[in-house]
């Protein structure tokens, strides 16, 4: 059991590994733009050859990693830092009406498919790189929050938040202290998944055109514009497009196999933190709901 | 039985809310607009005459709740106003469209549901061995792939390097069935998401079910494997798996735009990109109500069917 989960661990890192250090440190490395030359040729000086308007194909994949990468990191964060609260006062208020009003809303932005929402944005607005991380922020954000409420509500219906509320805990104490805290691994794996749903949302806005500008150096812009040249050069649409592919793949490998081993370890971690009465009055919760 | 009644009745209402809402916030983007709806949608050409046709096209000197009503009411009909770019209505755009895409989309949801149920059986059926491992990894892989990046691969492999297919559907028009290898990346690049997904849920799902108390009571009475795997399992592996087919839908709609983009068939995807490009709103707005009502109707429909497979969801999911 142990074996396949590493060995998807170290598969997840090296497939990831290469956008990710291109990504990062690519603008570090990349010289200045040169002198264009003629559009869609290979070889004569440029290593992976010229794009659509005879910039170096290997300078644009230098530069275009890093705006995916941070995209969607600003996405996923922001996604996250507005979901836990919704998701927590929800889950611990007592006001009915309050719940329902945080809630409800949230249902029904998630009827609307994702990437339509973003278009509809993009007909209005023409939105920036940080229009496009709010906006698919904003679409992350019902799903994240309506996960955060079940957690904080099975971890505040445990005996030791009414121990707390006994002894008069403040409710910041208490929902930042221990539900907050008792939920972090779910919270982990959650971020895993969304941030391999945003590099998506991302990467495809970016191709159907929201949120760059045209001749922008972006991964997915690259294989958009340099598409009307794929006979006579491949590699400027082939490069990137493997390194988008590499680094959505090796995000969803590397967190399913480092999440697994995580659950794993918290699960043993609670039954130990627990005592035996509370395990045995949580099988009988189990066996009531059966 | 009430119990069934009134989810089916909670969920209707909420069905009909998402309606009203997807309307209300489509309608909304109008109302959005930064300054003057009309100078800003004229854009590159700020010219008197055409700022003044824009407001006379989309009526924007009567208030806003006046033409949300007028506009709503002809919903129904089939009636979504007229486009600022051609003076045609959206209505012929969306018939115009609407072929190849349904073509599309039924084609890969008749290959999703077998092969993703096949692919889910057989992983479960042979836990922890290769064929299990094979089918879990590529699936994870796959699965998070943005679609354009798969098909611009593809289209690099099977129609540049072996020339077996076409690399777009350019000049076969909508006459899609008569030209089946156009077909063939298209739909094969608008299965790899779901099929990865429903993969990997039948097989949980049927992992869990074959090792609940039930599949090991019927194993103690003498049933035979094959009828505790798919008489027993599978249904109760079903369930959530229909209601992963139900957001598989928000999958087929984004993958479906960029598919038609990627190949070039003149789909709706196509037209509402071209619309979004061309800020042509009644265009988008009345797409985007299509899109919209169509996913919360399957939506619906889906989770009513999970319901009725595994009303006491929670024995085996």
């Amino acid at each position: 059991m142990k074996n396949p989960r590493t060995g998807r661990f170290a598969l997840g890192l090296a497939v990831v590994a290469v956008p990710l250090v291109l990504a990062l440190l690519g603008p570090v490395f990349a010289e200045e733009p040169g002198r264009r030359a003629v559009s869609f040729t290979a070889g004569d000086g440029h290593w992976l050859g010229t794009d659509f308007v005879g910039r170096d194909v290997w300078q644009q994949v230098l530069h275009g990693g890093r705006p995916v990468v941070l995209t969607a990191l600003a996405a996923t964060t922001l996604a996250c830092l507005v979901a836990l609260p919704i998701g927590l006062v929800s889950a611990l208020t007592h006001r009915r009406l309050l719940e329902e009003l945080l809630m409800r809303p949230l249902d029904i932005l998630l009827a609307v498919p994702s990437l339509l929402l973003i278009l509809l944005a993009a007909t209005v607005f023409s939105p920036g790189a940080v229009g496009l991380a709010l906006l698919v922020a904003l679409i992350n954000v019902p799903d994240a929050a309506r996960l955060v409420r079940a957690a904080a509500m099975e971890a505040a219906a445990r005996p030791a938040v009414e121990a707390l509320r006994m002894q008069g805990e403040t409710w910041w104490r208490l929902a930042v202290g221990y539900v907050g805290r008792s939920m972090l691994g779910t919270l982990a794996a959650d971020v895993g998944t969304r941030l391999t749903g945003v590099l998506y949302l991302v990467a495809t806005a970016a191709f159907l055109g929201v949120g760059v500008a045209p001749d922008a150096a972006d991964w997915a812009v690259m294989v958009d514009r340099n598409r009307t040249g794929l006979f006579l050069q491949p590699w400027a649409v082939v490069v990137p497009a493997l390194l988008i592919v590499a680094l959505t793949m090796g995000t969803n490998l590397l967190f399913d196999a480092a999440l697994a081993g995580d659950r794993r370890s918290t699960r043993v971690q609670d039954t130990k933190r627990r005592g035996a009465p509370e395990s045995l009055r949580s099988r009988a919760g189990s066996e009531a709901r059966r | 039985m009430s119990g069934l009644r009134s989810f089916v009745a909670r969920r209707l209402l909420l069905g009909v809310a998402q309606t009203v809402a997807v309307v209300l916030l489509v309608f909304a983007l109008t109302e959005a607009l930064p300054g003057d709806a009309a100078v800003a949608l004229a854009g590159d050409q700020p010219d008197p005459a055409r700022i003044q046709a824009i407001r006379e096209a989309m009526e924007l000197d009567r208030p806003a709740y006046e033409r949300l009503a007028d506009w709503a009411a002809g919903l129904p009909h089939g009636d979504f106003g007229t486009s600022l770019a051609s003076g045609r209505p959206v209505s012929r755009y969306v018939a115009e469209g609407f072929g190849p895409t349904l073509l599309l989309a039924t084609l890969t949801v008749a290959l999703l549901v077998p092969v993703g149920f096949g692919l889910g059986v057989l992983a479960a059926r042979r836990v922890g061995r290769l064929a299990d491992r094979l089918i879990s990894s590529v699936t994870l892989a796959v699965y998070a792939v943005p679609e354009f990046a798969l098909g611009v691969l593809l289209v690099t492999v099977f129609a540049l390097r072996l020339g077996w297919l076409p690399p777009t559907a350019v000049g076969y028009g909508t006459d899609l069935l008569g030209h089946p290898a156009a077909l063939v990346l298209p739909v094969l690049v608008l299965l790899s998401r779901p099929v990865c997904s429903l993969a990997r849920l039948v097989r949980a799902g049927m992992i869990d079910a074959l090792a609940s108390p039930y599949a090991a009571q019927a194993r103690r009475y003498g049933v035979s494997g094959v009828r505790i795997h798919y008489a027993h399992a599978l249904p109760n592996a079903l369930a959530p798996a229909a209601q992963q087919l139900a957001r598989t839908i928000d999958w087929l709609l984004c993958g479906v735009i960029v598919v038609e983009a990627l190949y070039v068939i003149p789909g709706l995807g196509t037209v509402l990109l071209n619309a979004v490009a061309e800020r042509d709103v009644p265009v988008v707005q009345g797409l985007a109500v299509v899109f919209g009502v169509l996913t919360v109707v399957l939506n619906l429909g889906a989770d009513l069917v999970a319901h009725r497979l595994a009303p006491r969801a929670g024995v085996a999911a």
